[in-house]
């Protein structure tokens, strides 16, 4: 357990640094220059080279990116240049939002996932089944933006019941919600649905029911901890995923999200915006991830940490 | 018992009526995006002065008709040399209750043209030195500019208190209203300022500006009510609010230069005769139909019919649709066949339209147009800085004063993108900073002339400001500048 431990960690500080790398790079080699955004079609050249420096553009590549990891380590991450806010503040006002959206999204997927999983599962070959089989493909093949608008359109503009857009309303997250767990319900419910046809179909579950254990039983309590494996994880991965925003529907439903931040600060090229968040973003997911690992191993005592 | 129940309805309905009052004062405004930065001599953003127009005031301001007015100043008077200015102040106070005085505004004038502080500088250039009087303030030019008064109506001459800190985030102006909340990505609450030196309170309490990325969101959120208005409405999503009943659309000229610009320093656009060929090619009314709705008015030079005084109409004639003609040229210059790069901006869907429509027509000519669709930090840096580029496509805001929005074709000059050179046209813009009135007026017509039979690029259209609200708004202002004068509006 402690060498699983030591391992998993050396891999969270080596993927953090890759990430911290390449994103400082890659936001240096993408053409579009944050000075000259900021002026626009307007600036004229002193201005330009007045606010490189003032931006601390001028210096070397390589000692920007030393100067800029060590404060983000001590947590000085600085001020957007899109904003003029200190980037933790905005961090700070984004976060709870895309972190309540990710809980309930995720949630109203593995609530509707559930019974719909192991139904199909229990009557694979049932009319009603097959209709909830083509139904997870329609979830899954229609587009998010298209699905939130016609939301907004119907119970906003003509049954008036759910706000439109904006946070912070009462039911205002609703349509979001269910915008977005519209195609993680369909995912959740197929993995759902595979791991228990496998699952019944193991050694263990055909010695339950010959000892005589109930159907029920057999079903929810032997096969379903083992069928919803790949759920879970599914599940674990879609919620890191939503913490990192939802571009989309974030745009559809005007949510001043994570998403939302991340997106207005790469067009602006604004750097101490997008590598600290990318870089709170990815630590997020790192975390995330090993509390995943551990909770597996809880349901699965086959998973071993050695 | 009854007497009690009474007592509590009447108090509801007190509460219900107040509520109704209190809501019915509060304006929503939808916009793409946040603005940049409330500091003005800092801001380049046109999505901030937008809103930065209620907050703050120069000593002058624009009139709907691109006129100018007091703001700051009663009046002004120019001495028989037409260098020195002296603006009269009124009395009027700050936001934070400090009375405006001479020495505020000789501080925000002198920031805003000191090149170490203001980003555009260069704008206030004509400015020799700015004195403080009693209760007035005098500024001697350079020599005369005929472009000196429309520029104390941009942002950056807008006055703010002396020593005043923070400006960016917390504007501290004259304007009718002041910021009271500023949630980026969300909202900008607008609230009235009760002591503006008009002594007129505007209809609306507040006026929250709500940020909505999407054009089809914005209109639902129309629609649903939440927001009143949508000052610029893209030109795509119209037929979605046309013909609903309770919404109505307020349309003007944007007072914006869409145009081709073409690399006039790249062989062979450097041949008129093939940007000529280009122009003749070109069927605008197709353009404006396909990419505008029809809407939107068909340009041959570099301003707008909005900026009626200086507005040269007689140019339709120089360039019209000719495909035959546009061959022969093209067949004269040795370049049948040419191949070229159309490099479009992808955050402006209009001039991304427009260029796939013209791309068609350009190749109907037997020409072979590639089309690249870049981001707009990509353009920014590749076209517009570094002009590497053979033709591309962009709008030019437009400003109140011909000068400003003519000087970047200009030989030398840093916003000059399509490396355009024509002495006489350099020579033109000086003389019209030195004229006035109805010679002022000659000059420009003969430079917009040189533009339309020299073609730095080619001109398309001015396309349509769509101001989309609630029927019962009422005194929407349309601008020949980018703003939105929340003052003007009731119910």
């Amino acid at each position: 357990m402690r060498r699983y431990l030591w391992r998993k960690l050396g891999g969270f500080i080596l993927t953090a640094l890759l990430v911290s790398f390449a994103t400082f790079f890659i936001l240096q080699v993408l053409p579009g220059d944050p000075a000259r955004l900021m002026l626009g079609t307007e600036g004229s050249p002193e201005a330009y080279a007045r606010l490189r420096r003032e931006l601390g553009l001028d210096g070397p590549l390589v000692v920007r990116y030393l100067q800029w990891f060590s404060n983000f380590i001590r947590g000085q991450w600085g001020n957007s240049w899109r904003y003029s806010l200190p980037v933790g503040e905005l961090v700070r006002q984004a976060f709870p939002l895309s972190f309540a959206l990710a809980l309930s999204a995720v949630g109203t997927a593995v609530l509707t996932a559930l019974p719909a999983g192991m139904y199909m599962a229990a009557r694979p070959r049932s009319f009603s089944s097959r209709l909830l089989s083509m139904g997870t493909q329609l979830g899954l093949g229609l587009p998010q933006f298209w699905v939130g608008l016609l939301l907004i359109q119907l119970f906003a503009v003509q049954l008036r019941v759910l706000p439109s857009g904006g946070s912070g309303q009462w039911g205002s997250l609703i349509l979001p919600t269910v915008t977005l767990a519209l195609p993680r319900t369909a995912v959740l419910s197929r993995f759902l649905r595979a791991g228990m046809l496998e699952a019944l179909e193991q050694d263990y579950v055909r010695t339950a029911k010959a000892k005589g254990v109930p159907q029920i039983r057999v079903f929810f309590k032997h096969a379903l901890r083992n069928g919803a494996l790949g759920g879970v994880t599914a599940a674990g991965v879609q919620f890191a995923q939503l913490l990192a925003g939802t571009i989309v529907v974030e745009q559809v439903f005007g949510l001043p999200g994570i998403g939302q931040l991340l997106l207005a600060g790469v067009f602006q090229r604004d750097l101490p915006l997008v590598q600290t968040v990318v870089m709170l973003v990815v630590l997020l997911i790192l975390v995330f991830d090993l509390a995943l690992d551990l909770c597996l191993g809880l349901l699965d005592p086959r998973i071993r940490y050695d | 018992m009854w007497k009690q129940m009474s007592r509590m309805a009447v108090f509801f309905l007190l509460i219900f009526a107040l509520g109704s009052l209190a809501a019915a004062q509060v304006l929503n405004i939808a916009i793409p995006q946040d603005p940049d930065s409330f500091d003005p001599i800092q801001t380049v953003a046109a999505a901030t002065s937008e809103v930065a127009f209620n907050i703050y005031e120069g000593l002058v301001k624009a009139t709907p008709d691109g006129g100018v007015e007091g703001a700051l100043a009663t009046h002004w008077t120019v001495d028989q040399g037409g260098t020195k200015y002296t603006f009269y102040l009124r009395e009027a106070y700050f936001h934070d209750g400090r009375p405006v005085r001479a020495a505020d505004v000789v501080n925000s004038l002198n920031r805003a043209r000191d090149p170490e502080l203001a980003v555009r500088a260069g704008e206030l250039s004509m400015i020799k030195e700015i004195r403080e009087l009693e209760k007035a303030v005098e500024i001697e030019l350079h020599e005369p500019h005929g472009a000196f008064i429309y520029a104390l109506t941009e942002i950056y001459a807008s006055i703010y208190p002396e020593g005043a800190e923070g400006l960016s985030r917390q504007p501290i102006g004259t304007g009718p209203y002041y910021l009271s909340e500023w949630r980026p990505n969300q909202h900008l609450e607008l609230s009235r300022f009760d002591q503006h030196w008009s002594g007129q309170k505007p209809y609306f309490q507040q006026a929250v500006f709500l940020i909505i990325p999407d054009e089809n969101s914005m209109v639902l959120n129309l629609k649903a009510g939440r927001v009143q208005l949508i000052p610029r409405l893209e030109v795509s999503v119209l037929h979605q609010v046309q013909g609903n009943a309770g919404i109505k659309v307020q349309a003007s000229p944007m007072n914006l230069v869409q145009l081709f610009a073409v690399n006039n320093a790249r062989p062979p656009f450097d041949d008129l005769r093939v940007r000529r060929a280009l122009a003749l090619g070109l069927n605008r009314e197709e353009i404006l139909l396909g990419a505008a709705w029809g809407e939107g008015a068909i340009l041959d030079s570099a301003l707008s019919p909005a900026m009626a005084g200086f507005y040269n109409n007689n140019l339709s004639d120089v360039n019209p649709y000719d495909p035959k003609r546009a061959k022969e040229l093209l067949r004269e210059a040795g370049q049948e066949g040419l191949r070229f790069t159309l490099t479009l901006p992808a955050n402006y869907p209009l001039h991304v339209q427009t260029g796939e429509l013209a791309a068609q027509q350009w190749e109907q000519l037997g020409l072979e147009v590639d089309l690249e669709i870049v981001e707009w930090g990509t353009w920014l840096e590749r076209v517009y800085t570094q002009r590497d580029y053979d033709v591309s496509i962009i709008g030019l805001a437009g400003r109140l004063d011909p000068h400003a929005i003519l000087v970047r074709y200009t030989t030398g000059n840093s916003r000059n993108f399509f490396n355009f050179s024509n002495s006489r046209y350099d020579e033109l813009i000086e003389l019209g900073l030195r004229a006035e009135g109805e010679e002022r007026r000659a000059i420009y017509l003969e430079a917009q002339e040189i533009l339309a039979r020299e073609l730095p690029g080619v001109f398309v259209m001015d396309p349509p400001q769509l101001a989309a609200m609630e029927e019962g708004i009422q005194g929407w202002l349309s601008y020949p500048t980018y703003v939105v004068d929340v003052a003007a509006l009731y119910k």
